[in-house]
């Protein structure tokens, strides 16, 4: 309905850029460049992820834009390869872990925002999201230089939980918009009915919010996966790595095309995929806060 | 069992105790998110500060001292960072927003298959920035990369040569930047151009009616009425994406490393120079650096926003 | 079963007062209607019995004990809401076994309950339905089900019938005084429709502007209203309201309404002697005035008017007609036997025998002293008990 509304009021522009003829061909080459431009960089990464060698090395003749020998061995040596294996895994146990913390102490915190309205809340949710504005970038040194001493350097630990930093205001976000779409009534009657407060809430909340806090969670298990920064500060010199930080070791050590472009599609692969399964929210947690 | 007591003590609930009573829960299970964030943060500010302040030397610790920041502000290296940080931000803002725009512009009408181009415009969303840094990598690479190789006129589809030799990109401090900027705004285009476009959504379409029943063209509708109930969309985009710009990693990282800028040199002072309490003061540099340029665009934009809604 | 005593209740919400010295005694297996506009409060008060908002002064008694301070979980009392508020990840006899589960009955008992309450409200063969694949008036009768299954002291009902269409309505109505005389149960029942008010409680409270205007039978408030506002509130179509003044004409009293005058029957004269001269208003329920023609009631000068129709309005038992003359308008029920035509003169006669008088500042009622249903003067046990 009010998506209805919306494009209607957009004819306006759609007119005042499609009305005359001229406009309308630049229009249209706009959009074409804007998505030869953003599949660019995609197209070359699985164009170089199925290239064989002589497709990569050359020999001084230009690169082709299709590999003379479309192959998967580069995947094949992947599944071969004990590194990237491991740092696959740690990937995954990591964004696991930095998902479980950040929902596990973010959950309920966003439904107290939203049911208990006392004094200074709406302040105190409005610092929270923005936590997420501190520069990462600013942080990664005392957060390695705390975690030597606490011996969380190197450790799956470690990373997961500078994660759940990062992932724990997006999380918030996004389970008060869930939180404030379920009416107060169902937590009222749970409570008329005998429940308490703890009880209505993970027998009624949580189990009504779960479609929309799986997004949630799909979308910090994402932030994690992706993310570079903190792994590669708080891995740095040990024997593990995250995906993105084997990528950017395997990119130090030998720059091979298209073994780094077998690399990307794996780490990519589920972004997209997820990404586009819950874009709604993805654009949510995107843009969170920005349009509020 | 007491009687009847006509003059009960009356109840009055506006205590704070009450409102405690009734709150306590929610102030339970707030309690570890807020733990949990305001802890970190603090732990980070308190350690950025007091490690940027103390320096050891031969007598012990000294803090706190300006040491570290003299030093800096003496290192070449640190001088040429700070300078294309400030150049690199300066480009990359006001690009972020204009590719943004651009964007938002391009998908907001109604056409055929706008569903499908949208999602494949916050394509670039979901692909990790390292993956994005190490693709251009490659496609600028020197001497045989594919923009070489285009440039050159090797390529049927595009025979002109622009270039008679291939280009060093990562050999020079301006193209490696250049580069990492064209990767930065790449990735964060579906952003800006989301926000945007929620900006355009929200004027209303009788805005535009009125405005053509007045007699407006097209480009008098654009500057009167589009761009100023744009505004806060817009400030929404520089004051996000200028942060983000200023303590951009990645793309540098990889892409312009002999070049750095405050966010890389944080990583060179902690991996190379193994001075924590350096890459500590330059951090606290570009904390204050974002600080400062977020209140100013904010004040800026209040500034102008006042002048548009008089004229 | 238990008694709700409030006692000068009032609810802040910041600086407004939406209730305001609120007392009423709900008795054991009593059904009472808080009903008024929407605004009135009587929502808030439902929220307060249930202990969803906090009382800001007063004392409110469930059964024998304070219960202020009590959470709602511990006030042994249900509630239906107006949204149902079903939850929707659980099946009906999960959602009608939620209650049961945590006052932790036995599984055969509560097995037995739940199957007491399907028969109850006629649910059998949904047990196993979620609430989104059931129908408005089957989502109500399971939220009803959920409400009486834990054996409440108190069920309260939040304009439950609200949401349901016209014809299935009337049909709750009917099952729920049946559920009513089935269970005994104290109920308050609060909606803002006065029909529903009237056909299904003992007693009705009417509220107006966080007061209590008024409580009694049915009856008492149809037939006494104590203030102008209970006298317009209930009745359909309301009542009709004149302006005019006491005056003294040839030994009787009448009331002047500047281009008629009505004779005030000697019964109420007596209580009229206080107002004479002095500005009221006078009130007649448009039952209460007939046709010449087909007049219940003999049709002298202190009680006839005549009058030009303007709109008739046919409901087919009955027509409500408007007449009016010099500015002055009339609404009356007629039996449509009677020939009535729009812009055609007409005699009508007023039955002054059961109309109203009320104080023009007060607006309350000089000749009808409502009596509050039941009053405070049982004894109250001390908040310490």
């Amino acid at each position: 309905m009010a998506e209805k509304k919306i494009g209607k009021g957009m004819t306006s522009i759609g007119l005042w850029i499609g009305g005359i003829r001229p406009t309308k061909v630049i229009w249209f080459a706009g959009i074409v460049m804007m998505l030869l431009m953003v599949l660019a960089p995609v197209f070359v990464m699985v164009k170089y992820s199925i290239s064989d060698r002589s497709s990569v090395v050359t020999g001084g003749l230009p690169i082709p834009l299709w590999p003379y020998h479309p192959t998967v061995e580069q995947f094949q040596g992947l599944a071969a390869m004990d590194t990237f294996v491991v740092s696959a895994f740690t990937s995954v146990k990591v964004a696991l872990l930095s998902a479980v913390i950040s929902l596990v102490v973010g959950t309920p915190a966003a439904y107290a925002l939203v049911r208990f309205r006392f004094r200074g809340m709406m302040v105190l949710a409005t610092l929270l999201i923005s936590a997420r504005l501190f520069p990462d970038i600013v942080s990664v040194v005392p957060i390695v230089e705390t975690f030597i001493r606490l011996r969380l350097v190197n450790t799956l630990l470690g990373v997961a939980m500078a994660h759940a930093l990062l992932s724990m205001p997006y999380v918030i976000f996004i389970a008060m918009g869930v939180f404030e779409t379920i009416p107060r009534d169902l937590d009222e009657q749970a409570q008329v009915l005998g429940a308490s407060k703890w009880h209505s809430f993970t027998r009624v909340m949580l189990p009504v919010a779960l479609p929309g806090l799986a997004a949630a969670a799909i979308y910090v298990f994402l932030l994690s996966w992706d993310e570079f920064i903190l792994a590669y500060f708080l891995l740095a010199f040990g024997n593990v790595s995250t995906l993105p930080v084997l990528l950017q070791k395997v990119l130090s050590w030998t720059p091979q095309h298209n073994l780094l472009a077998a690399i990307s599609v794996m780490l990519s692969a589920p972004v997209i995929l997820f990404t586009f399964m819950v874009q709604k929210y993805m654009q949510t947690g995107a843009t969170a806060g920005a349009v509020k | 069992m007491t009687a009847y007591s006509p003059n009960l003590p009356t109840v009055r609930n506006k205590g704070i105790m009450v409102a405690i009573r009734r709150n306590i829960f929610g102030m339970i299970i707030l309690a570890p998110a807020v733990l949990y964030l305001s802890g970190f943060l603090l732990i980070i500010l308190f350690k950025v500060v007091q490690l940027a302040l103390t320096h050891t030397g031969p007598q012990g610790d000294l803090f706190p001292t300006a040491h570290h920041f003299l030093r800096l502000s003496n290192n070449p290296e640190f001088q040429g960072a700070f300078a294309r940080t400030v150049w690199f931000t300066l480009i990359g803002t006001p690009l972020e927003l204009i590719i943004g725009m651009a964007a938002a512009f391009l998908v907001v009408g109604e056409f055929k298959g706008r569903g499908v181009v949208r999602s494949l415009m916050i394509l670039p969303l979901a692909i990790p920035s390292i993956v994005t840094a190490i693709m251009l990598y490659i496609i600028f690479d020197f001497p045989g990369g594919h923009v070489n190789d285009l440039l050159m006129g090797r390529h049927a589809f595009f025979p002109f040569q622009v270039i008679s030799h291939p280009l060093n990109w990562r050999g020079s401090g301006f193209f490696s930047l250049m580069v990492a900027i064209f990767g930065k705004v790449w990735r964060d285009m579906p952003i800006s151009m989301l926000i945007i476009l929620a900006g355009l959504q929200a004027i209303g379409k009788d805005q535009y009616e009125a405005a053509r029943t007045l007699g407006a063209n097209a480009l008098q509708t654009f500057f009167r009425i589009t761009l100023p109930l744009l505004t806060p969309a817009m400030s929404t985009v520089l004051v996000l994406r200028s942060i983000e710009i200023w303590k951009e990693f990645i793309f540098p990282f990889i892409l312009a490393g002999s070049y750095p800028l405050l966010a890389t040199l944080i990583d060179r002072a902690y991996h190379e120079w193994r001075n924590p309490n350096e890459a500590c003061a330059i951090a606290l540099i570009l904390l204050v650096l974002i600080i400062m340029s977020t209140a100013l665009i904010f004040y800026v934009l209040k500034w102008l926003r006042r002048r548009l809604v008089r004229v | 079963m238990a008694t709700v005593k409030l006692r000068s209740i009032s609810k802040e919400f910041g600086a407004s007062e939406v209730i305001r010295n609120l007392d009423l005694v709900v008795d054991h297996g009593e059904f009472v209607t808080l009903v008024g506009p929407s605004g009135c409060g009587k929502t808030t008060v439902l929220r307060m019995v249930a202990g969803l908002e906090v009382i800001t002064s007063g004392h409110l008694y469930i059964g024998h004990v304070l219960a202020n301070h009590i959470p709602p979980r511990d006030r042994g009392v249900s509630m239906v809401f107006q949204s149902y508020a079903l939850f929707p990840h659980m099946t009906v006899s999960e959602n009608i076994a939620f209650g049961l589960k945590i006052k932790k009955y036995a599984r055969s008992e509560m097995l037995k309950r739940i199957d007491w309450a399907l028969n109850l409200l006629n649910l059998q063969g949904l047990e196993s339905r979620l609430p989104r694949d059931l129908s408005g008036g089957q989502r109500q009768r399971v939220a009803f089900a959920r409400a009486v299954v834990v054996e409440p002291e108190v069920l309260l009902l939040d304009e439950p019938l609200s949401n349901l269409d016209a014809t299935l309505r009337l049909k709750m109505r009917i099952e729920l005084k049946r559920i009513h005389k089935k269970l005994g149960a104290t109920i308050i029942y609060v909606t803002h429709d006065q029909i529903e008010a009237m056909s299904l409680s003992d007693r009705v409270a009417i509220m107006h502007e966080g007061k209590l205007a008024q409580v009694g039978t049915p009856k008492e408030v149809y037939n006494a209203p104590g203030n102008a506002f209970v006298a317009g509130f209930i009745g359909n179509p309301a009542m009709n309201f004149f302006n005019g003044k006491i005056v003294r004409r040839d030994g009787g009293l009448f009331v002047d309404l500047g281009k008629f005058e009505l004779s005030i029957p000697e019964s109420l004269c007596k209580k009229c002697q206080s107002h004479l001269a002095r500005e009221v208003s006078l009130g007649i329920r448009p039952e209460h005035i007939y046709d010449k023609r087909a007049s219940k009631i003999e049709s002298l000068p202190g009680n006839t008017i005549e009058m030009v129709t303007d709109v008739v309005e046919p409901l087919g038992d009955r027509d409500i007609v408007q007449v009016n003359k010099d500015g002055i308008h009339v609404t009356l029920l007629l039996d449509p036997e009677i020939e009535t035509k729009p812009n055609k003169p007409m005699t009508i006669v007023f039955d002054m025998a059961r109309c109203h008088i009320f104080d023009k500042e007060t607006e309350k009622s000089i000749i009808c002293t409502p009596s509050h249903g039941k009053t405070l003067e049982e004894p109250l046990l001390s908040p310490l008990e």
